[in-house]
């Protein structure tokens, strides 16, 4: 390899190295971001799991001698307009939040990757149905998308679940289809077939693990996103209600005091939201970051 | 001319996509529970009562028929009959559109040049300290929750620092203005109405920030990463050896090479602005399309489901269409 550069012309050996420079640089970026991203999901794990340990409140315990009091006192960042402690809630919500973004997105990339992986590999009629459908789907503003089917079919969890899930399918099943339509024409899919695999075995083995490559820098941006439509759904009233603690539903309760003010209900709840989304956020960005450097 | 064709072909393939949305949102409402005539009966409603409701707005008809006088009136530009309003949905949509479109427009025109600068400058310092700041900020843009930065910002804004109004709606009533097109700014601007241009101006300035920076983080992505292409490319390292000035490399050879990916990206952002529109009108009570949708989508207004989800698919797919055409105009490559 460097001989070879050595040997090319000038201009060529400058670029070669300084894309490896950049290359290095970017590496330690990327590592940043990753690190990050990690650290900060992992506190928000920790707060999930411990939050009966790190608040002296329950999650809907009602404190009846403090309504919307403000921060300090027996209530580190106050309370809502129930008399609900907000530390405690904000902590507790993450359980919810974390666990229906996770489980969605989860599913969407189940669903997805086996139908992009059957309607790429087979073709024919039944690939065109697929894309049909996704071609509506995808004929929508994605949260308006999360709007309607949540509307339609009502909250609960496992509604919500499928709801975030079903918007997200469509892009994963195109994204996988693509790859599997570029790797089934490549040599080793033919090899296979010539050597008795069976279809099944094809795609499991061979086109699956093949194809998941841009899937996996995807599935951590989609939690954030997943994060923020849940909230979204939440705050509109067409998500988790209340008295479950979930962030979107606490800065909906909150969202009337802001007027007058009164900052503690609303803001701690969104603030633990943009920390958690941007964890996913610096964690998919230093993923794709990593992929491209490699591409290059 | 080519041009032209393809505007036509693209037309031609949106028929059966948009008649797949209109199918498919016709029977989800209608198969799926909550029933439109019992919100507007009060709670000592009898079975007849609900029964002459339902025969009145057709919904005691075969499912077959109701669609094809469904579709005949979509024929003719009539929308039906608003089950909560008892209203024309057209008349009511058209009033909502403007309002809306004026702050996504906006919105997106102010993202797209902030984008367009800070990515351009951000690549020309990639992998420094600025290029780094630039890119954390603008993964912080894409993971703010859009209706709680709106609170955020009512609150400095209008409760601790009183520079703005409150989130009440889109203008000052004492102003008297006389709505045209809907789009409140507009509307002041075309009535020569001067108390009313200052009010709808500060009360856009809150939900179009809001916006603002729920769209211009993707944006600025897509501008870093086409611009840092363009500045590694042969033909831009050769220009630059060649000595040519600053100002040709600048907008000769990068910006337009830069901008060639806009158009599409624009148009999805487009559509993450009118998703998002939803909840910022909610937050600042700008009574636009959002709101309007959200309410029929609650009370299983049928009509009023059916004309708001058919224009968003519309809306959505006609700014594609333009982006593509608008791309081809940048790009000579393309062949459409």
């Amino acid at each position: 390899m460097a001989d070879l550069r050595t040997a090319g012309p000038a201009g060529a050996t400058d670029q070669g190295v300084a894309a490896d420079a950049g290359g290095t640089r970017d590496g330690r970026f990327a590592r940043v971001l990753i690190t990050t991203g990690a650290a900060i999901l992992t506190v928000v794990v920790v707060a999930a799991v411990f939050a009966p340990l790190l608040s002296s409140w329950g999650e809907t315990v009602i404190d009846p001698a403090s309504t919307l009091a403000a921060p300090g006192g027996g209530h580190l960042l106050g309370t809502d307009g129930n008399g609900m402690d907000i530390w405690s809630r904000v902590l507790y919500a993450a359980r919810l939040d974390l666990g229906i973004a996770v489980a969605a997105v989860a599913l969407a990339v189940v669903a997805g990757t086996l139908l992009g992986l059957v309607a790429g590999y087979r073709g024919g009629w039944l690939d065109d149905v697929l894309m049909r459908v996704v071609d509506i789907f995808q004929a929508f503003p994605t949260f308006i998308l999360a709007l309607a089917v949540a509307a339609l079919l009502g909250n609960g969890t496992l509604n919500l679940v499928l709801t975030i899930a079903a918007v997200n399918a469509p892009a994963y099943a195109r994204l996988v289809r693509a790859e599997v339509r570029t790797l089934r024409e490549l040599p080793f899919v033919d090899a296979a077939v010539t050597s008795g695999a069976s279809t099944a075995g094809i795609l499991w083995r061979h086109l699956l693990p093949n194809s998941l490559t841009p899937v996996r820098v995807i599935a951590p941006l989609n939690c954030g996103w997943a994060m923020l439509t849940l909230a979204g759904l939440s705050f509109l009233g067409l998500g988790v209600s209340i008295p479950a603690a979930e962030w979107g539903a606490m800065i909906s309760l909150g969202a009337a005091d802001v007027v007058g003010g009164r900052w503690w209900t609303s803001v701690p709840p969104g603030l633990a939201l943009l920390v958690c989304v941007l964890g996913f956020s610096l964690l998919g960005e230093g993923l794709q970051e990593r992929a491209d450097a490699k591409r290059r | 001319m080519r041009i032209l064709r393809f505007v036509v072909r693209r037309l031609l393939q949106l028929i059966p996509v948009l008649l797949g949305v209109v199918v498919l949102t016709f029977l989800l409402v209608r198969v799926l529970p909550g029933d439109p005539v019992r919100t507007i009966l009060g709670q000592n409603a009898t079975e007849a009562d609900a029964a002459a409701a339902r025969a009145r707005f057709g919904l005691d008809q075969p499912l077959w028929r109701q669609f094809l006088d469904y579709l005949r009136g979509l024929v003719t530009g009539d929308f039906g009959t608003s089950i909560q309003s008892g209203g024309s949905v057209g008349a009511e949509m058209a009033l909502r559109v403007g309002p809306t479109l004026e702050l996504v427009v906006i919105a997106v025109t102010i993202a797209l040049v902030a984008a367009t600068v800070l990515g351009v400058w951000s690549a020309r310092r990639a992998n420094r300290p600025g290029d780094h700041g630039i890119r954390v900020l603008a993964l912080i843009g894409n993971s703010v929750p859009d209706f709680w930065l709106g609170l955020v910002l009512v609150l400095v804004g209008y409760s601790v620092l009183g520079w703005f109004p409150a989130p009440s709606g889109r203008v000052d009533p004492d102003t008297n203005l006389t709505p045209l097109t809907g789009a409140d700014l507009i509307d002041a601007v075309l009535t020569g109405n001067g108390p009313a241009i200052a009010s709808a101006a500060a009360y856009l300035v809150l939900p179009v920030l809001t916006l603002v920076v729920g769209v211009v983080a993707p944006l600025l992505r897509s501008v870093r990463a086409s611009a840092l292409e363009v500045l590694r490319s042969e033909p831009y390292a050769a220009a630059e050896a060649h000595g040519l000035p600053r100002r040709t490399l600048l907008y000769g050879y990068l910006l337009r090479a830069t901008l060639v990916r806009l158009p599409s990206l624009a148009a999805l952002v487009f559509g993450t602005a009118i998703g998002s529109t939803v909840l910022v009108e909610y937050v600042y009570s700008w009574q636009g399309f959002g709101q309007w949708a959200l309410r029929g989508l609650l009370y299983r207004d049928y009509p009023v489901v059916q004309a708001s989800v058919l224009m968003i698919a519309l809306c959505y797919v006609v700014v594609f269409l333009v982006a593509d055409v608008v791309h081809a105009i940048l790009d000579p490559r393309v062949r459409i």
